[in-house]
């Protein structure tokens, strides 16, 4: 193999070297000819050259003439920009007396013209966030147009335009004072675009329907606020839409909207349990157990106490009830004496007070339990909340109070099932406490009572 | 009328919706203790009477059966005098566990306040204090009416069953 290799590396260095000495012999043949060839270009060019400047010479003088030309207009030229730039000092002269004479004319107009921009521009921005826009829509812009007008370049306002600022801002308080209807395109909660009849309180209030609207400034559209206050508000709406010139009571938002607004960022009573977090959410599953365990017991208390108070006054006992089980004591042990008879009795009771008292102490468990977790959710909110202050400082109070309102809520869900299950401890415990008090303190005198009726009977 | 209905309602809406929860839970105690108080003063009264009058009519007051009727006796008398006690009770422990509900909920409020507007604008931040004060001392003073008519009503069932002890009396040796 290696042999091979070799033999294929001998070869090719072979043949290269043939080719090499091939090269170099035709490289000598070119290097003649090429001397050669120099030779006969050389003189062809001193030809050339010799014919070439004859025709430069014969063209000497065309050119002296071109150049005196390119002067002649030069000069022209600089005569002109001369000229002009002393006009134009002139009119420049010119132009600062006209201005003088035109101040001087203008005088104390030229202040007013001043007062009217300042005044169509702060107008301009009062109407965009009026809700008089948007029974008038088209005011702002005009007096938009007016401003930049006559900001941007010399032209005067003519008198109607300054009569039309005046109008539009007559107009304006005019309707504030006003409380009427118009029908305008209304955004309804859901996203529909309808058109309703509104009524407008001055520049205080829009309702439609009883509900209260809000009015967009920059887009000029009436929307539904998509929480409404409190309903009796919204009564008062409908009757003074309703009224036909009666004085009618009426919530007014004298902010113009923005209390209205800000009541949108409320949270519902959802969102405000989801605020919670696992914690509230395993409080209130707490809170349903309980409620179920202690409406298991209303129910068989109830039916317990019911089956006592009945076997209090019939005369035979039945085993379906528990001062009937204790009663059987009785009939069990018909020979006993008063003594044996007592401890017999202590003993059945003993075995039914249990039953009678049964899961009322996990109740009472939960009534505990509920607000311990409820802290339990404050302080892992409070650490959520030192945890954001060591991501962000304390300078957005926004951030903190987000993450201890979650805290707070988790607390409030604690009482809340508290509360309720506190009162439901009292009044169970209360329930089987007086069956038990009937099993201890009444069984033995119903025995005592159907005994001496018997002897009577028999006497 | 309408203007004390009116001062009530903004009262209310100033204290939130807890204080309309206490203030039915004031409402229902009260009732409550009135019961306790007309039963006290008056169906007990005859009842008491009617039951001495039952022990006096008996032809023996000495025998173990005697003892066991008597004790049944004084046994339902204090059983209906207590009814309802355990539970006025708990109703004044409840009024200040719902002030400080209300208080919560308050502090809530502010908060959100906070989150909403920044901690700048005090004024902002009153209703939620309002909310969170008003519950509170609701509370407290529901507890406190309470706390006296409570005490009172189990002292009297208390005294009411030893003195219905001594009136009916054992005859021990004929």
């Amino acid at each position: 193999m290696k042999l091979f290799i070799k033999n294929i590396a001998l070869v090719s260095v072979l043949s290269l070297m043939t080719t090499m000495a091939v090269a170099q012999d035709d490289k000598a043949l070119d290097l003649d000819s090429l001397l050669k060839q120099l030779e006969q270009g050389q003189f062809a060019q001193n030809k050339q050259n010799a014919s070439r400047e004859k025709e430069f010479a014969e063209k000497r003088s065309e050119q002296d003439s071109m150049l005196r030309d390119a002067k002649q207009t030069r000069n022209a030229a600089l005569n002109l920009s001369e000229k002009l730039e002393t006009q134009f000092e002139e009119n420049e002269f010119k132009l600062a007396d006209l201005n003088e004479a035109m101040n001087k004319r203008l005088g104390s107009l030229k202040e007013l013209f001043g007062v009217l921009q300042q005044v169509s521009g702060d107008t301009k921005s009062k109407f965009q966030n009026s809700i008089i826009s948007a029974q008038i829509p088209g005011r702002a812009e005009f007096l938009d147009d007016l401003a930049q007008s006559m900001g941007s370049t010399s032209k005067l306002a003519s008198i109607e335009e300054i009569e039309r600022v005046w109008f539009e801002m007559q107009r304006e308080m005019t309707e504030s004072g006003k409380v009427t209807k118009f029908t305008t395109d209304v955004i309804e909660a859901g996203g529909n675009k309808v058109s309703k009849e509104v009524l407008r309180v001055g520049p205080f209030a829009l309702t439609a329907n009883g509900k209260y609207l809000d009015y967009n400034g920059t887009t000029g559209s009436v929307a539904e606020l998509i929480r409404q206050p409190a309903g009796r508000y919204g009564d008062s709406a409908a009757a003074l839409q309703a009224s036909n010139g009666d004085l009618v009571e009426f919530g007014l938002d004298p902010t113009g909207g923005s209390i209205l607004k800000l009541l949108v960022q409320a949270p519902s009573l959802k969102e405000r349990v989801e605020q919670g977090g696992t914690v509230g959410y395993i409080i209130l599953a707490v809170g349903a157990v309980g409620l179920l365990i202690a409406l298991w017991r209303f129910i068989v208390l109830g039916i317990e106490g019911a089956k006592v108070n009945r076997q209090l006054k019939s005369t035979t006992f039945k085993s379906s009830n528990a001062l009937g089980r204790v009663m059987k004591a009785r009939d069990d042990y018909p020979q006993a004496d008063t003594e044996a008879l007592e401890l017999h009795l202590t003993e059945a009771i003993l075995g039914e007070v249990p039953k009678l008292g049964r899961f009322l102490q996990i109740i009472k468990v939960m009534s505990v339990v509920a607000p311990l977790m409820g802290l339990l959710g404050t302080v892992s909110g409070m650490i959520n909340t030192f945890q954001a202050i060591t991501l962000f400082g304390t300078g957005d109070p926004k951030l903190m109070a987000g993450g201890i309102s979650t805290a707070l809520v988790t607390t409030v869900l604690g009482l809340v099932v508290a509360i309720p299950m506190t009162l439901l401890y009292a009044m169970l415990n209360t329930r089987s406490k007086n069956i038990v008090y009937i099993l201890q303190e009444q069984a033995a005198g119903v025995i005592a009572e159907r005994a001496e009726a018997q002897n009577s009977s028999k006497a | 009328m309408i203007e004390f209905l009116e001062t009530i309602r903004d009262f209310t809406e100033t204290g939130g919706q807890v204080l309309l929860v206490i203030g039915a839970l004031i409402f229902v105690m009260w009732l409550m203790i009135l019961e306790r108080a007309m039963y006290v003063f008056v169906t007990h009264k005859q009842y008491k009477a009617a039951i001495i009058a039952k022990w006096q009519a008996r032809d023996e007051r000495a025998s173990w059966n005697a003892e066991q009727v008597r004790q049944a006796m004084i046994s339902r008398v204090s059983l209906k005098l207590g009814a309802g006690i355990p539970i006025i009770q708990s109703l004044v422990a409840l009024c200040p566990l719902l002030g400080l509900m209300g208080t919560v909920t308050g502090m809530i409020e502010v908060f959100d306040v906070m989150a909403i507007s920044g901690s700048g604008n005090a004024r902002s931040m009153a209703s939620g204090v309002s909310k969170a004060t008003i519950p509170t001392m609701a509370g407290m003073v529901g507890a406190l009416s309470g706390v006296f008519a409570s005490s009172w009503l189990s002292r009297t069932t208390k005294s009411e069953r030893a003195k219905l002890e001594d009136a009916l009396m054992m005859e021990r040796h004929r």
